[in-house]
């Protein structure tokens, strides 16, 4: 399933657009692509963070306390490490 | 189809979009973790204990997605607003 197919928009209607619509769907899409990259990360983290978190075998669909309190230590964690990692190239460069 | 029609379907178009090919990550994700924590010995058969896991394991799976979600959003929001600050 290619996303080429799912997308099924005519030149002739796109003509039609006018200037406050196409503005409005510039921000539409610039919209969408934060919110993707937010999901994408999401996915990332949710992986990483299960492994992490999720110790015991499921008896329960239900998240408990300490799980909970692990998946959002898991996430800030993780960004701590990002930064870190982050300014610790910049330091290198500037050395 | 006047601009705003074509405006809509645009957008329709593009969040189903989206929405699918988000799903279809969850849905791949899911597979592969609830797989692993489930079925420890592939048998002949998937036995009904772990057709439960696997069931609950799916629950699970998008709870914690859901929780990795607000504080991952949670955190972005925290940096950007310490950006602001530090900026000013």
């Amino acid at each position: 399933m290619s996303s080429s197919t799912e997308f099924n928009i005519e030149q002739s209607d796109l003509d039609k657009l006018n200037e406050k619509d196409k503005a409005e769907l510039r921000q539409f899409f610039s919209n969408e692509v934060q919110r993707a990259r937010v999901h994408a990360q999401t996915h990332e983290l949710t992986t990483i963070c299960w492994k992490k978190c999720i110790t015991s075998s499921v008896r329960s669909g239900a998240l408990d306390k300490s799980e909970q309190t692990c998946l959002a230590n898991c996430v800030d964690r993780f960004m701590d490490a990002n930064l870190l990692t982050m300014k610790h190239i910049r330091d290198m460069r500037q050395q | 189809m006047d601009s705003d029609s074509v405006k809509k379907d645009i957008m329709r178009q593009a969040l189903q979009a989206t929405n699918m090919s988000n799903a279809r990550i969850l849905i791949e994700n899911i597979n592969k973790t609830c797989f692993d924590c489930c079925v420890s010995k592939p048998g002949s058969s998937l036995p009904g204990g772990e057709q439960t896991c696997l069931t609950l394991c799916m629950d699970k799976y998008m709870k914690a997605w859901n929780e990795v979600n607000s504080a991952y959003i949670r955190r972005v929001q925290q940096e950007l607003s310490n950006q602001t600050i530090s900026n000013a």
